[in-house]
């Protein structure tokens, strides 16, 4: 079977180089081939991944897994953790620094918006250790 | 039908070096250095005119028709493209200019204004009042950015507006008043434009949106100006000119934008800026924002590779010359006319535009993501340097270009010089440099 998987480190509170992971994962995406609709909505959905890392966390990396089926990105940070998952899927609820928030960042959308931008979407934390979130899309029918 | 691969850009091969400078210009990286000449990938090439510009030989170039094609033609007519009116110094008024080109031996001129007043009522008017238009709106005058959106950007397609351009609204009309005026059939007359821009050419032999241009050739801003300047002052000046203050600003960037009147609009010039606020756009960062105006040249089409003067005098004298004009104040009734004409689809883009992929690796999945491991497994062992020694405008060019078959006898250099080096100094029991670094 033919399947890939490629890594890109995350830092934290590196804004320059924040977003370049997901930029990479869509010019991939676009020479394999895949439909360009998909590929804007997991770029949409890994980059609010990827600047969640670089605003909560103290670092992590982003994995993207690439089967003929289906895409898999899995965003894991070292960090505080989410404390209640339910109320940070509520739109508009953010916990970031006024700095962060001058640049535009930490709207509250990040978990909700990458949700809706993905088929499958899974978070799962632990206070203290850190944060794991998986988005999937499916790229056949059934798959 | 023409060449589906038609480029008005093309490479005077004597003068060309083989150096790297377009490699490395080219935004859809569709140059390649073969045998020490540059080769350009007609189905990457968007025709931005990038290349010409910054070639130091002057080897890359622009085909345009001879000015000998007015003799083609029965009755002709000419649109100049109103970059044309920052071209000369001095106090020439555009009455002059556009008599002067009437005078080269066209039977009439039209101002390029003309269809721009009609974009400009019908996009404030009409397109921006319709509820289920998707923002931004993109404008598609420049060509280059039309067909960057369709290699690079497919999703933001629907977001284009879909209205012919100003030079192509104004041949339609031109030629159907001359038909009404002549009696002649259309083949007869022959509208000619003269053109800043080497992408208008392609869009003319090989068009985007529409199925076939009215326009029958393209004669360079640089080609004809010796004549016009011969031409000038040389008789009576004719009133010719119909266009309105805000027309005249339309190829100066921005200038599109406060025509219309849209409060919450972005203008960017210079075809590498605008791909990084299209990456924005499509990645819905720019919220709000309701007109996109983009222009591969820098300054707007007053940038265009085929003028003669520097794009910001250029822009200085269009503005004083603008501030002659009157503003664009059609009746309800003209504008009732040209909504319909849109609606009608004789001024708008009537076939869809496909996205074309570029970059695809492989028809199929399967065999893509394989060729995408094998291209990873060699950027272990590439410098990543980019330096474009062999040929491919990075190192990950390279890799692919071995992976989809087109570079047989490709080479790094630098990788044999390292790999010569360490042998060497192995050889004098030295001990070598670590030949296959990692570099993920």
């Amino acid at each position: 079977m033919e399947q890939m998987k490629y890594t890109f480190n995350v830092e934290k509170d590196d804004f320059v180089l924040a977003g370049q992971a997901s930029s990479n994962i869509k010019k991939l995406l676009r020479q394999l081939g895949i439909d360009s609709g998909i590929i804007r909505r997991l770029a949409i959905a890994t980059y609010e991944a990827e600047i969640n890392i670089v605003i909560h966390s103290l670092g992590g990396c982003i994995e993207l897994e690439i089967d003929p089926s289906y895409i898999r990105v899995i965003a894991a940070d070292r960090g505080p953790g989410i404390e209640d998952i339910d109320l940070a899927m509520q739109e508009g609820y953010s916990t970031a620094t006024d700095k962060a928030r001058e640049m535009g960042f930490g709207a509250g959308m990040g978990l909700p918006n990458m949700k809706r931008n993905s088929d499958r979407f899974y978070v799962r934390s632990e206070k203290g250790k850190g944060t794991v979130i998986t988005i999937e899309m499916a790229l056949k029918a059934g798959a | 039908m023409e060449n589906q691969y038609f480029h008005s850009v093309i490479l005077k091969e004597d003068r060309c070096i083989g150096c790297t400078n377009c490699l490395k210009a080219c935004p859809t990286e569709a140059i390649r250095v073969r045998d020490g000449k540059a080769r350009i990938i007609g189905e990457r090439c968007i025709d931005c005119g990038e290349c010409i510009r910054l070639c130091p030989n002057k080897a890359k170039s622009a085909v345009t028709d001879s000015l000998d094609i007015i003799k083609r033609f029965k009755y002709t007519i000419a649109i100049p493209s109103m970059v044309l009116y920052g071209q000369f110094a001095g106090n020439v008024g555009i009455n002059e200019m556009l008599t002067a080109i009437k005078r080269i031996g066209f039977d009439e001129v039209y101002e390029a204004a003309l269809g721009i007043d009609i974009i400009s009522n019908v996009i404030s008017r009409h397109i921006l009042k319709k509820p289920d238009i998707r923002k931004p709106l993109i404008n598609a005058t420049c060509p280059a950015i039309l067909r960057l959106i369709q290699v690079r950007f497919p999703e933001l397609i629907p977001n284009i507006i879909d209205i012919e351009t100003p030079m192509e609204i104004t041949a339609r009309l031109a030629k159907q008043e001359a038909v009404r005026k002549t009696g002649l059939p259309m083949e007869e007359i022959g509208v000619i434009f003269i053109s800043p821009c080497t992408a208008r050419m392609t869009s003319i032999r090989n068009p985007l949106g529409i199925e076939r241009s009215y326009m029958d050739g393209v004669v360079s801003m640089k080609t004809i100006y010796g004549e016009i300047l011969r031409n000038l002052n040389n008789g009576p000046t004719e009133n010719l000119v119909r266009g309105t203050k805000d027309a005249l600003l339309w190829p100066i960037i921005g200038g599109q934008s406060v025509s219309l009147g849209i409060e919450n609009y972005l203008a960017v010039d210079g075809i590498h800026e605008v791909i990084k606020v299209l990456e924005e756009i499509e990645m819905e960062k720019l919220e709000d924002l309701e007109f996109f105006e983009g222009m591969a040249c820098i300054g707007g089409c007053v940038g265009g590779p085929l003028t003669l003067e520097n794009p910001f005098i250029a822009r200085s004298r269009i503005r004083s010359l603008a501030k002659g004009l009157p503003g664009n104040q059609p009746t309800d009734e003209a504008v009732a006319h040209q909504i319909r004409m849109y609606e009608d689809g004789f001024i708008r883009l009537t076939e869809k535009i496909e996205p074309k992929e570029i970059t695809r690796l492989d028809e199929d999945i399967a065999k893509s993501i394989k060729k995408m491991e094998m291209i990873k497994e060699m950027m272990k062992y590439l410098p990543g340097i980019d330096c474009g020694v062999c040929g491919a405008p990075t190192c990950r060019a390279f890799a692919e270009d071995i992976v989809k078959g087109e570079n047989q006898k490709a080479i790094c250099i630098v990788k044999t010089m390292e790999n010569l080096k360490n042998k060497k100094n192995a050889g004098n029991g030295k001990e070598g440099q670590n030949v296959n670094q990692g570099r993920e």
